[in-house]
């Protein structure tokens, strides 16, 4: 009997333990003033909004490899995942404007927040280095009749495409629209949960066109299975030379997946300038420009505060007046 | 041949050792509930730069064959699937454990396992290319099907009765249900919190389902008095019980691989699945649930060979067939190499190293399983009171660890509370398990191919894969109920 009352009692003491170090887990960071001459006076903390291993999460920590090094100060990523973007960015409102919290912005945010609602403002960040760019590819499959845009919007007059692309209310899915609005063509958007799954069943022919990131339908490009059609950019990517771009052809679409980071607005002038050289430092490294060359991206997706900085803002206020025209934002 | 000659990629100690080291680190993180091989990858993504590009890559698949594997271990010892692809394993071999076989369960489990790596491995060199191209064949309507095949299980999953089979199923399809729905951008039963926009993570759920209800129903059993030690509990399985499971394996194997190309399913699927048909086959039906050795051979073979298979879409065509590949696929792209046609013709090396590095790994978890198995089954005569709250720990950090979220630490709770009251009354968490795993899929892929077939259900009759399964679901469904008929008539 005396062995059941000793077992319980431990029993208790544990269950007490593992109380308490749950409590912990909960407790509120510690949070330190910090002056700028003396940044960074702690380890620098990058938010993203996406899980482990995604193409957001990826680029992050292979931009922090070198950085560490060139700001001699250590650096971390928490995910905060949620909401599309706005878990990260409310979390990121909670720190204080000294430099140490910088967020991962992707036009996930940049939408989240043009829908309205979000935690933050577009005129709460500070863009300090645009990391990648990659502009998105009408992909159709190589067997089907389309062999120019024209054809594809003729097409979609008489019966609408079935065009793919990631989640409802996201970049692709925008840039979808915009496109059949302004080239007056029609399409039926058919969400799929990645890129990988928009590829396959572009090739298994499940639909008839795709907005596709270049690299994602590249090898099946090559292989024959797919074909381009336009590119929605301002100008023609040097990996397509050959491939009009939207604009060329009277159509006003231009998107891009584009990464970056931003910290909060009020932080001083000389810590944004300390993170910027340290991040452009980072990605002129050949371990970054590697990993861009093999995610098939050019070395011009490297930007620095000022050009990211207005391209998030021109890319913001895109989006609102596209989602205010599509009738999802008021 | 070429194949046994290029067996010297891998001979040198550096290469050796990193593929030992990530097999092992794979075993142990795989074990651990919330930490998962894709994870570990990831986070080791950046310190692979230092690596040789072909030794960063085997390191990487190595430790994602020992981490499918590690995930029975916990599943089997402590009902806490260390990882999603586990969870069917959970289904028996705990059970056997508290019978007093956990060593027996563990050994089936890393033979199996093995048996089902290597086979999906030797399918992978060899027919790769063409086998890819599966994936191309299998747009929304056949995952559709797929699906519902599954999910025509759902009544006879567990030996509890098929009504409380069916309610646990529907209780699962409403959890997928949970965050902003694909097709529409609606948001279905988010109450605003933020971390439920993308629908509840499944780790949590799994860890609350099984080891925190768990913890309550050993709580609840505090004031007997202590079992007596079984100390056949570290014994191994005999010859006769792993020739006997010879059959079930190999049906997972084919299983697993096979669900392992589709680039949308994994491991879980696999499990599932492959669980399901060992106990529509097996002699001892009655049996699983309650510690049947066939019901952890099934889902160990299946989800261990549905690696290899998910390396086939992987390496031939540059798309992830699971996510922990997709992660594998992120490690290419850091080292500038491409995956796809190209790696076959101009990087043989390359494939080769990736192939051994698996083969591999599969033999070092299968002597690290069954020397393991001795010692780990050990932790099965560990008193309760001082192995579940331990446990408790694990839960914890498990579920915080995922997304180091509270909110999924509160998920765990409720699962945990609501399983322990679901089992108490009778239902069993695998139909539940299996609701949540299909019920994503076959919501999806049902709204992406009404899409696709403008609103026209029919169109399902022109897809011969899909009609196929929905075929095998009907006979599965009304195969006895029209036997019965045909034998009444007879009588009469």
């Amino acid at each position: 009997m005396r062995g059941i009352i000793m077992i319980k009692k431990i029993q208790s003491l544990f269950l007490s333990f593992a109380l308490i170090i749950t409590s912990f887990i909960g407790l509120g960071q510690v949070t330190t003033i910090a002056i700028a001459d003396d940044f960074p006076s702690k380890p620098i903390e990058v938010v993203t909004h996406a899980g482990l291993g995604g193409g957001t999460d990826t680029t992050a920590r292979m931009l922090l490899i070198r950085t560490r090094k060139n700001l001699k100060n250590n650096a971390y990523i928490t995910p905060k995942k949620g909401d599309g973007g706005n878990k990260a960015m409310s979390y990121v409102k909670s720190k204080p404007r000294d430099g140490h919290t910088v967020l991962a912005i992707t036009p996930t945010h940049l939408f989240r927040m043009a829908r309205g609602g979000a935690a933050l403002n577009i005129d709460d960040f500070v863009g300090v280095a645009r990391t990648t760019v990659d502009p998105i590819v009408i992909f159709v499959n190589a067997k089907s009749p389309y062999k120019t845009i024209e054809d594809l919007i003729k097409a979609g007059n008489k019966k609408p495409i079935k065009y793919g692309g990631t989640n409802v209310g996201s970049v692709d899915h925008i840039s979808g629209l915009i496109f059949a609005r302004e080239a007056k063509t029609k399409i039926a958007f058919v969400p799929f949960e990645g890129g990988g799954a928009i590829m396959t069943n572009l090739v298994g022919a499940q639909i008839d066109a795709a907005g596709l990131n270049l690299d994602e339908g590249k090898d099946q490009l090559e292989s024959g299975e797919l074909r381009v059609l336009a590119v929605m950019a301002d100008e023609r990517l040097s990996a397509l030379p050959d491939t009009p771009t939207l604009k060329e052809k009277g159509i006003n679409a231009s998107f891009a997946t584009v990464r970056g980071v931003v910290v909060l607005k009020g932080t001083p002038p000389e810590t944004i300038a300390k993170l910027e050289k340290g991040f452009l430092k980072a990605m002129a490294h050949p371990v970054y420009q590697n990993y861009l060359t093999g995610a098939g991206l050019d070395a011009s997706s490297v930007a620095g505060s000022a050009a990211w900085d207005a391209e998030i803002k021109k890319i913001y206020k895109e989006a609102r007046a596209a989602l205010v025209s599509l009738g999802l934002a008021k | 041949m070429e194949l046994i000659s290029k067996i010297t990629l891998i001979l040198d100690l550096t290469t050796f050792l990193l593929i030992l080291g990530s097999t092992i680190v794979g075993v142990l993180i795989g074990a651990l509930p919330g930490l998962s091989s894709g994870m570990a990858i990831a986070l080791l993504l950046p310190f692979t730069i230092y690596l040789e590009p072909n030794q960063a890559i085997a390191a990487m698949a190595a430790l994602y064959c020992g981490g499918t594997f590690g995930g029975s271990i916990t599943a089997i010892l402590i009902n806490a699937p260390g990882a999603p692809p586990a969870a069917a394993t959970a289904f028996d071999g705990f059970p056997m454990a508290q019978n007093g076989q956990a060593g027996k369960a563990l050994g089936m489990a890393a033979v199996s396992s093995v048996i089902g790596g290597i086979i999906s491995l030797i399918v992978l060199i060899i027919f790769a290319p063409t086998l890819a191209k599966i994936a191309y064949k299998f747009g929304p309507p056949e995952y559709f099907a797929l699906a519902i095949f599954g999910l025509s299980m759902l009544a006879s999953i567990s030996s509890k009765s098929p009504v409380k089979n069916l309610i646990g199923g529907l209780i699962g399809l409403f959890v997928a249900t949970i965050g902003v729905h694909l097709t529409t951008g609606i948001s279905r039963f988010t109450f605003s919190i933020d971390e439920l926009f993308e629908g509840v993570s499944f780790v949590p759920v799994l860890i609350g389902l099984f080891a925190m209800s768990e913890i309550f129903v050993q709580a609840s059993k505090s004031e007997l008095l202590l079992e007596r030690i079984k100390f056949s509990a570290i014994k191994l399985p005999s010859i006769t019980e792993f020739k006997n499971c010879g059959k079930t394996i190999l049906r997972s194997t084919g299983i697993g691989t096979f669900i392992g190309i589709l680039p949308a399913e994994g491991g879980t699927v696999s499990a599932m699945i492959g669980y399901n048909e060992a106990r529509r086959w097996s002699k001892n039906k009655e049996n699983f649930g309650k510690g049947e050795i066939e019901g952890v051979a099934a889902p160990e073979a299946a989800n261990n060979s549905a690696t290899g298979g998910a390396m086939i879409p992987t390496l031939a065509l540059g798309i992830p067939g699971s996510a922990t590949t997709a992660v594998i696929l992120g490690g290419f792209q850091i080292h500038g190499l491409r995956a796809g046609p190209y790696l076959f013709e101009q990087q043989p090396d390359l494939l080769y190293t990736i192939f051994y590095g698996m083969l591999l790994a599969n033999f070092i978890f299968l002597i690290f399983g069954l020397l393991g198995a001795k010692i780990f089954s050990r932790i099965s005569l560990i008193p309760r009171g001082f192995l579940w709250p331990s446990v408790f720990v694990f839960c914890l950090v498990g579920s915080y660890g995922l997304s180091q979220s509270m909110v999924d630490v509160y998920i765990m709770l409720i699962s945990g509370v609501v399983g322990f009251f679901l089992r108490r009354s009778g239902f069993s968490p695998a139909p539940i398990i299996m609701g949540i795993v299909l019920g994503q899929l076959v919501e999806n892929s049902l709204a992406q191919s009404i899409i696709i077939f403008d609103q026209n259900l029919f169109m399902f009759f022109t897809r011969p894969i899909a009609m196929t399964f929905f075929i095998l679901t009907f006979l599965s469904l009304f195969y006895k109920p029209i036997k019965n008929l045909f034998t009444e008539r007879k009588r009469i």
